[in-house]
Parts: structure tokens; C-alpha cells; sequence
């Protein structure tokens, strides 16, 4: 046997015995697990324990020093591994900082490898979507229909539309997410809105593809490196300096992608791009020209992707920005904090798990008295507002994107 | 024939003596084991559970060759608890590759009967890929596969057959003495019962001396003298696999060392240093440790960032070969019928041989034992599986069946096959018996249950060694109190004796832990000690209790 012979003869034996080697950029990871210490505390604050109990679900400290050990025997974690919705507060509240929510990851990655028949089956859907379209949603299949679609939201939000630009060398490039890119337009029109008023120079991509968080969460490490490759290569190419998003999820997945592959792009959430590069003075100037709207009184909830996975200040610039805003009450919720059951692809196949974890939130949320419920990321928007619905409520959801929007445009 | 009258007394309950003591059973004697401790807790419990091609033995081709059957032997009698591991031996310059080709051919010559291939040379870029642990600077890496097996179920698997097979077992007996008569002829073993505080006495008529590192001491009780060479081996033990493949290299001193994945550990061994240190209380020194560790770290650089967890030392019966450093002492055994040389008659000792050729081992013994007494029974140790192995366990469905996590039960289905429908058909009348008890590994209270019922634990070190209880990161911080609590229940065990337990069980830990304590494992120490002192004042207690030799004295 030559040399490359053998390779393949040794990568068919480790994939027998269900190993994927540790990539160099995943070792991290793994040395983080190793410092747990079994001390439990995180137990307490899981959201998904706090829900469903130790029994469907073991939590934290059993995925730190147990079910993540051994590589052979990740397949038989495939019970459990899906029911993380990869909020991290148990990261947060560790006090060895132990990466749960990545780790969980990398044991979804092998069983999507080695056990694809215990991988979820609402996953394989999405897979396939994704592969078609490189996009986490079925796109519309007619253009016009959409773009009907969008002047409806707009009208109803009395939203203008601003025209899509794709051009080079641009400052930032708008990356809105699949689910404003497909879905929810309105709020993928309401950041352009909020670019526009405060005259930044941005771009869209000429094709919009996924950032691969879903292909990540999923397990399907290669469609995620490729995606992820595809994009990189696609903001490379229209030279921009900064990428400002909308969504929670991809705000911290562009940032964690372009340090692991060093694009030399730094990714923002439009709040944060809001507060460090536009600045309050200027928020408050363009405030000052506004007809002041009718009061509201709202509460706001915190993303996970944001507050856990980036960074707490975000939610501070949000609140700063909120509390400019005349007309504007905002009345903090005890669980504003807390996950809402809408990560880690759990709904996909585990609704009443997603469901029972946001039960919190909703009953203390209505303890505020709020009328409105915004949040700076629309799948946190999207798994609030359903479940609202469901129970009744008469509180209504708006992504924070809008809400400012809606605040800021001339009318 | 009373139960007092045996056709052969087995000595020692490591791999050895479970080993003899199960053919000798199958093949119809009248046979009695006697353990002075638990069953695999001495040498045993301590090697890295590689049965091996034996390629570090290619000047001894008879000893590789038997190697290889008996892996083969092994995988048709126990493969629920055996893994296999793919191996590198990076190579960072090319006098590595020449100075050793031979092992090459050899390790090669017998691949095709263990069913793995011959050895294979892959480019740095590969091995990196493989391993992204290891230094750059590599030109190349070979490329094998060995098999492991757990050694501690491995003995108790053997012990538990010999039972099936009429055998009796006796643990915590040792052996004290001979009856001897007057013609030199070995007619009894007097033995102290720790359990009981008893001295007790059976008859036989022959008598098998598979005591490792004590065959000399119990040899030397019937007046005999046994030469024997006894070589200290440590191992560092990691938290989980840390690499993705086993790792071997030649040491600072030219032997070659490794760093195994084992179970959800990671084996970094092992030393090698004649000694003549007591083997009840030894510990892994500064010194091992270190070697090991930079050793390992001339491939792995960034080694020392993974979390050690504990050390574990051992004895090697070596034949004695002197005058010649250890890696040159065959790697076979001797079987010492002591009558020939005008010894005393019916007492049989071993020195030398591996985990891996233990039921080698016993059926040349046992052979010897039958010819003596006129038994015609042939060996059938390779034909008849060990409890658990006879079928495919189907652990999903199992799960699915009685509500218990997947991965609890697939740690179960390795330590125990089949035989693991046993402990969790008690969960049907007992469902609070599904608990995790220790976390780490993690084992069910079930489980606990049952091993105590039917496997003869009577500690805590007991259940560790069958069960793998707090074996793991934490070392027990949070399953001792709790398997103490299920362990006095079953036994009946008073507050004292409980308390008496528990500490055994920390000093036993605590021996292992603090030879290597540094780093990660500093955290879990100290929270580890909140919990013994500041929340269970143990520290405190006025039970009688023996300090152990290695623990610092008040
Ligand atoms: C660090 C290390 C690594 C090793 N790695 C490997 C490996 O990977 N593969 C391999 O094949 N081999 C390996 N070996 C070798 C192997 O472990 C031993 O050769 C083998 O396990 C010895 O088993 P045993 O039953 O002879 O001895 P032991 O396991 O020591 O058993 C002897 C038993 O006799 C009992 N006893 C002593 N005195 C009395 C008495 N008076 N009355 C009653 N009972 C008594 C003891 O309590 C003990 O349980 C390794 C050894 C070491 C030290
Ligand atoms: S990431 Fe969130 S859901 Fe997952 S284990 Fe941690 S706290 Fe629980
Ligand atoms: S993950 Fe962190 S908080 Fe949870 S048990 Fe381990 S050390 Fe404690």
C-alpha cells in the first residue's frame, strides 16, 4: 500500500469505529469540557431542565462529564443531544466555563456522520432545503408574489421601501438572515430603512445564501463549511469593511466564522452598529426630527445569540436606544433573559420541548402589564409570537428592527 | 468430598488465578479461589487492558504468534468488553524508523489472523490530519491496530464462569500458611478470613500459586524458595479521550510509551523500574510522572495542557531474567512445578506472563494440574464464551423499553453484554432504581443493586472495580455518599462501618490523585474537599479508622 492508500484504508477503519478525528479548530472545545468539575451548578439554570425535567433531559454538567467523552459512543447521546437549545446560560453560569453549547454541537456533527438514522428527522428536511437553495426556508417560487408580499408588511407597518443596491467597495454589507431574507421581509426592509436615514454607504448580496448556523446546530459540519466558505468568499469579493445583520443567530455566527477562518470582516448586530458607529448623538438627533408617535408600553426579551453568545452590551445599547425614544415605556420582565425555547433546532423535532421552555417567559411577561414585546432577532420573534397566540394573549411581538424603524422614519 | 476438600486450591484473583480457576472449574475439578482483597485488585487493575500483537517482542516470535491466537481466543469469548484502538507512531526523524524495522515485519507477520492490517506508513500531512495534536515537525507515521479489553470485568467475567461451573470463590481470605505433611507433600491451606477475623482450613490436593508480584511471598510460606524479577509500571490517566487515535513513541530512554484511549479515559504509560517496594502501598512518583510526560510531549506538545486526573503504579511478576534491562526480559511465563527439584509436592507457581496470555497461561497450568490428578478433560477456555458475549444487544430498543438513557445503557451493554436484561429487569419492580448514582460514567442504581447481589462486592473499591463507579473527572466527589448508602442496605451495614467505607474509598482515590494533582484537577480537589470536610465533616469523625501509608498522618 502507498502512502495515500493507506490514508484512505485508516479513515474507513476510524469511521468504523465512529471516529471523526477532533478538527485543529475544535480542540479548544474539547479542552474546555475537560475542566468541569461536576459541581452542578449550571443544572439549576437550565431553561430545558427547568421545563421537562432531569429525566427526558440530563442537562449541562451529564453532556460535560458524561455523554461527551467518549467518541465511539456519541451516537448513544442521540437521545438527549437534541434537546439542548444551546442557550448557553450554562456556560455563562459555570464558573470553569465550560463550552456546552459548542460541544453539543460537535457531538451532533458526529452522529450526523456516523448515525444519520438518529438524526431528527425535521432535520433532514431542512438539509435538503439548504442544499438546493443554500437557505434554511423553502424560498418563494414566484419573485413578483414576494415582492408583494414585502409592499403588504410595508404598508401595514407604514414602512417606504428602500431599493435593493448591490454594488463593491461598499462600507457594510446588510446581511438580513434566511428568515427576514424569506419570511419576514419587514424586517429586512426596516434595517434598510434605518441604513438609509442615517446614510450608510451598504450593499446586499447579489444572492443570498444561508450563514450555516442551522447546518452547525444540525450536525452537518460539511454543508456548514461550505456555506460558510461560500459566504466568505462572497463578502471577499464585494470588499466591504463591516457586516451589519439583523438577526441574533447569524450576528454570532458571522463572528465566531470570520475569527475560526480569519475574514478580516467584523460582524455587527444592527444595534450594535447603531450604537458604536453611528452614535447617540446622532440617534437622538434623527429622534429630534420625528413626529412623536403614540406612546407604548413595551418589554423586551434578550436573544441568546446576542446577550450569551456575543455580548450582554448589546441588550444595553438596545435599552439606551429604547429609552431615547419618546413615547416609549419599557418595563423589564424577570425572565427578559431567559431562553425562549426557539434555539438549537429543538422545535424541528421537539415542538413541545421549544414550547414548554418559553412557558416561563410568557407568564412573567404578562406580570409587566406591557402591550408590546420587541426583540432584536426575528426567529426569537418568530417562537414568542406563536406561542402568544396560542395562549391567548393579547400582548403583541415586534422584532426591535421594525419598532425602531417604525420610530425613526420620516412620515 | 466435604466443603473442605478440594481437588486444587487457586491462590490470587487477578487475571492469572480467575483464569485457572475457570478452567480448572469447566474442566470439572473440585475448585476453590482465594483472593486476600477483592477479585483484579492488584497488578491487573493497573495495565492498560492491551492485549497485544506483542509487538514489541519480535525477538521472541513464539510469545508474538501465541499473542496473536490469544487475541483471536479473546474476541470469540469476550468481544462486548473489548475495543480497538487505531495507533500512530510518529516518527520525527529517520534513525527512528531504522533503528526498530524489525517490529515492523513482526507486528505484520500475524496481522491477518487478528483480522487487522499489516503496518501501514502515512505522510506527516495525514497524521496531522488524523491527530491534529501532534508536532509539525514529523516525517511520517506508522500506522496499527490493537485490541483492549476491560481487565477488571475481564476477571470478574472469568471469576463469575467458574462459579457457574462449580467453582467456590472466596475473597478477603489470605492465605496464611500450608499444612504439610511428612513426606513434603502439600495436603492444606490454612488461610485468615478478613471479613470474619478467622483463620480458617481447607484440604487439597494440589495447589496453584497465581499471586503476581506476592508468588515468591507465598511460596516461601511452604518453605520455598521462588525467584521471580518484580518491575514497577505506572500510568497518568487522563480525562476523556484527548486524542482521536492511540499514540506511541520512544521515550527519553529510547522504550517506547503510549498514550491509549481507554474507555472514556486517555493511558499515558508506562514506566518501567525493578523494585522492591512494598506493592500494597504503592504510588507513582514525581519522577514517573514527568518521564511519561516528556516523553509523550516531544510528539504531543501541547500535552500537558489536558487534564490528568490520577496516576496508577503496579508490579510486574517478571520471569527473572537478570542482568538485562526490563525490555529484554521475556515477555512469556514460567510455570514452576516445585516438586521437581526435590520441592515440596503439589504446589505450582507462576512468574512472568501479560494480562494478554492469561488463559494461556491457565490452560498450561491446568494441563499440568489434570495430568497430576488423572483428569482427561480437554481445555475448552477458547471455545466457551464468558458470560454476556452469546448475542447482539440492541441498546435503542432497550432504551426505548424501560425508559433509561441510551448512553447509560450502552456503558452497561460494555461492561456486561446480555447479561445486562438481568439488572434492568429489577427496574420493573423497583423504577427509582433507574437513579444515576455516579454521574461520570454514569452507572444507575439498578445496576449497584444488582452487582452487590450477585457479584460479592464488600466495599465501595468493590463496586468501583465492577461497575467503574467514580472512575471518573470528579473521582467520586458525588457518588460515594450515595453508593455507600445502597451498598450499606443491601449489606446491612452499620453507621461506622459505613463511614469506615467511605473513607477507604477516598484514601483509595486520594492515592491515586495526589501524586499528579496540578492544573484542571486542582478545581475539582478543592470542591472535592468542601464536600468531605466542610459539608460532611469527615475530617471530624471519630470512627476508627487506619490512616493508609500514603496519606499524611495527624
Ligand atoms: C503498568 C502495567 C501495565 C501493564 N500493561 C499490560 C498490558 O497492556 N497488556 C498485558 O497483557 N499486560 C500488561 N501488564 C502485565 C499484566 O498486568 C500482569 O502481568 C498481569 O495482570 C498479572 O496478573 P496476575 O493475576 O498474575 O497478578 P495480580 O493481578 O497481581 O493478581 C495477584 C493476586 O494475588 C493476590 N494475593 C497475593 N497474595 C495473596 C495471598 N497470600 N492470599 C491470597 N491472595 C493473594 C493479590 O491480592 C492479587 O489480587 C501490565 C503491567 C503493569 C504493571
Ligand atoms: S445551552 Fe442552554 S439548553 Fe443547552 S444545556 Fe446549556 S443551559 Fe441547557
Ligand atoms: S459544566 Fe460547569 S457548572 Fe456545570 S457541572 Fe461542570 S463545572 Fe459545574
Amino acid at each position: 500500500m502507498n502512502e495515500d492508500e493507506a490514508y484512505e484504508y485508516v479513515k474507513n477503519t476510524l469511521k468504523k469505529e465512529l471516529i471523526t478525528p477532533y478538527h485543529a479548530d475544535e480542540l479548544e472545545i474539547v479542552k474546555s469540557v475537560s475542566c468541569c468539575i461536576n459541581c452542578g451548578l449550571c443544572i439549576n439554570h437550565c431553561p430545558v431542565v427547568a421545563a421537562i425535567g432531569l429525566d427526558r433531559f440530563n442537562g449541562p454538567r451529564s453532556i460535560a462529564v458524561e455523554l461527551s467523552r467518549s467518541p465511539p459512543e456519541y451516537w448513544s447521546t442521540a437521545d438527549k443531544i437534541y434537546l439542548c437549545t444551546g442557550c448557553g446560560t450554562c456556560r455563562e453560569v459555570c464558573p470553569k466555563n465550560v463550552d456546552i453549547p459548542e460541544i453539543v454541537n460537535l457531538i451532533r456533527a458526529r452522529i450526523f456522520e456516523h448515525r444519520p438514522d438518529l438524526v431528527p428527522k425535521g432535520f433532514m428536511l431542512v438539509k435538503e432545503i439548504i442544499a438546493e437553495h443554500n437557505l434554511a426556508f423553502e424560498p418563494w417560487v414566484d419573485r413578483e408574489e414576494k415582492a408583494e408580499s414585502r409592499d403588504m408588511r410595508l404598508e401595514r407597518l407604514g414602512l417606504p421601501h428602500i431599493p435593493d443596491v448591490v454594488k463593491k467597495n461598499a462600507e457594510v454589507l446588510f446581511y438580513p438572515g434566511c428568515q427576514a431574507e424569506e419570511r419576514t421581509q419587514e424586517v429586512r426592509e426596516a434595517a434598510k430603512v434605518i441604513l438609509d436615514l442615517f446614510a450608510v454607504d451598504f450593499t446586499v448580496l447579489d444572492e443570498f445564501s444561508c450563514c450555516s448556523l442551522p447546518s452547525h446546530l444540525m450536525g452537518d459540519e460539511d454543508s456548514a463549511r461550505n456555506l460558510a466558505k461560500q459566504l466568505k468568499k462572497k463578502v471577499k469579493k464585494l470588499g466591504v469593511k463591516k457586516v451589519v445583520t439583523t438577526c441574533a443567530g447569524c450576528t454570532s455566527n458571522l463572528a465566531d466564522l470570520a475569527e475560526r477562518d480569519n475574514w478580516g470582516t467584523p460582524t455587527y448586530h444592527l444595534l450594535e452598529f447603531l450604537a458604536e458607529e453611528i452614535g447617540f448623538d446622532r440617534i437622538k438627533q434623527a429622534l429630534k426630527e420625528q413626529t412623536p408617535s403614540q406612546s407604548v408600553h413595551v418589554s423586551v426579551h434578550d436573544p441568546c445569540h446576542l446577550i450569551r453568545h456575543t455580548s450582554r452590551r448589546i441588550m444595553d445599547y438596545a435599552m439606551d436606544i429604547l429609552s431615547l425614544m419618546p413615547g416609549v415605556k419599557v418595563t423589564e420582565s424577570i425572565t427578559h433573559d431567559s431562553c425562549c425555547g426557539g434555539g438549537g433546532m429543538v422545535s424541528y423535532h421537539s415542538r413541545d420541548v421549544a414550547d414548554a421552555v418559553v412557558k416561563e417567559n410568557l407568564i412573567s411577561l404578562e406580570e409587566t402589564g406591557a402591550e408590546r414585546l420587541v426583540t432584536p432577532c426575528p426567529l426569537c420573534t418568530a417562537q414568542i409570537e406563536s406561542n402568544l397566540f396560542k395562549s391567548g394573549s393579547s400582548i403583541e411581538v415586534d422584532d426591535l428592527t421594525v419598532f425602531l424603524a417604525q420610530r425613526f422614519s420620516k412620515e | 468430598m466435604t466443603d473442605s476438600e478440594f481437588d486444587v486450591v487457586v491462590i490470587g484473583g487477578g487475571s492469572t488465578g480467575t483464569a485457572v480457576a475457570r478452567d480448572c472449574a469447566i474442566r470439572g475439578l473440585k475448585t476453590l479461589l482465594l483472593e486476600r482483597d477483592d477479585i483484579a485488585s492488584a497488578t491487573v487493575g493497573t495495565c492498560a487492558g492491551m492485549i497485544s500483537s506483542g509487538l514489541k517482542y519480535s525477538d521472541e516470535p513464539d510469545i508474538m504468534a501465541m499473542c496473536s491466537k490469544e487475541v483471536m481466543h479473546f474476541n470469540h469469548i469476550a468481544r462486548h468488553i473489548i475495543m480497538k484502538n487505531p495507533i500512530l507512531a510518529p516518527l520525527l526523524d529517520l534513525s527512528d524508523a531504522a533503528s526498530d524495522s524489525s517490529y515492523v515485519d513482526s507486528y505484520s507477520a500475524h496481522a491477518e489472523e487478528r483480522e487487522v492490517p499489516s503496518m501501514l506508513f502515512l505522510t506527516p500531512e495525514a497524521s496531522r490530519e488524523i491527530e491534529p495534536m501532534l508536532n509539525p515537525d514529523i516525517i511520517a507515521s506508522v500506522y496499527y491496530e490493537e485490541f483492549f479489553i476491560d481487565p477488571f470485568r475481564l476477571c470478574m467475567l472469568q471469576t463469575l464462569d467458574a462459579i457457574k461451573h462449580g467453582a467456590t470463590v472466596r475473597t478477603y481470605c489470605e492465605v496464611i500458611g500450608f499444612d504439610i505433611s511428612n513426606n513434603n507433600d502439600i495436603q492444606g491451606v490454612v488461610f485468615y478470613n478478613r471479613v470474619t477475623g478467622t483463620t480458617e482450613k481447607i484440604n487439597t490436593k494440589l495447589v496453584i500459586n497465581a499471586t503476581g508480584p506476592w508468588a515468591h511471598k507465598v511460596a516461601k510460606l511452604s518453605g520455598e524458595n521462588l525467584d521471580i524479577r518484580l518491575n514497577k509500571g505506572a500510568h497518568v490517566i487522563l480525562d476523556r479521550r484527548v486524542v482521536n487515535v492511540g499514540i506511541t513513541v520512544k521515550a527519553i530512554d529510547g522504550r517506547w510509551i503510549y498514550l491509549f484511549p481507554h474507555e472514556n479515559t486517555t493511558l499515558l504509560g508506562t514506566t518501567a523500574l525493578d523494585t522492591w517496594e512494598d506493592p500494597d502501598s504503592l504510588v507513582a512518583s514525581f519522577d514517573e510522572i514527568e518521564y511519561l510526560l516528556q516523553s509523550i510531549q516531544t510528539v504531543l506538545p501541547s500535552i500537558r495542557e489536558a487534564r490528568i486526573i490520577r496516576t496508577m503504579a503496579g508490579i510486574r511478576p517478571l520471569v527473572p531474567e537478570w542482568k538485562r534491562p526490563e525490555g529484554k526480559v521475556t515477555r512469556g511465563y514460567r510455570i514452576i512445578d516445585h516438586s521437581e527439584n526435590g520441592g515440596v509436592k503439589g504446589l505450582i507457581s507462576f512468574t512472568g506472563g501479560k494480562l494478554v496470555m492469561c488463559r494461556h497461561m491457565a490452560e498450561a497450568a491446568t494441563d499440568l494440574v489434570c495430568k497430576k490428578l488423572g483428569n482427561t478433560a480437554a481445555c475448552m477456555t477458547h471455545k466457551q464464551a464468558l458470560p454476556g458475549n452469546d448475542a447482539d444487544v440492541d441498546v435503542s430498543a432497550l432504551s426505548k423499553e424501560y425508559g433509561i438513557a441510551l448512553h447509560a445503557l450502552e456503558r452497561m451493554r460494555a461492561r456486561r453484554g446480555t447479561e445486562m436484561l438481568k439488572v434492568l429487569e429489577l427496574t420493573k419492580e423497583y423504577p427509582e432504581w433507574k437513579t444515576t448514582i455516579c454521574t461520570c460514567e454514569p452507572v444507575i442504581e439498578a445496576e449497584i443493586r444488582y452487582a452487590i447481589r450477585e457479584e460479592f462486592p464488600q466495599t465501595l473499591n468493590d463496586l468501583r472495580r465492577r461497575l467503574r463507579l467514580g472512575t471518573g473527572p470528579c473521582q467520586g466527589t458525588f457518588c460515594t455518599f450515595k453508593a455507600a448508602a445502597i451498598l450499606s442496605d443491601e449489606l446491612d451495614l452499620g453507621g461506622d462501618d459505613f463511614l469506615v467505607d467511605i473513607l477507604d474509598f477516598r484514601a483509595e482515590r486520594w492515592k491515586g490523585i495526589r501524586q499528579s494533582m496540578r492544573g484542571e484537577q486542582l478545581a475539582q480537589e478543592e470542591l472535592t474537599l468542601g464536600m468531605y470536610t466542610c459539608v460532611a465533616n469527615l475530617d471530624q469523625s471519630d470512627v476508627d479508622y487506619d490512616i493508609k501509608p500514603w496519606e499524611e498522618g495527624s
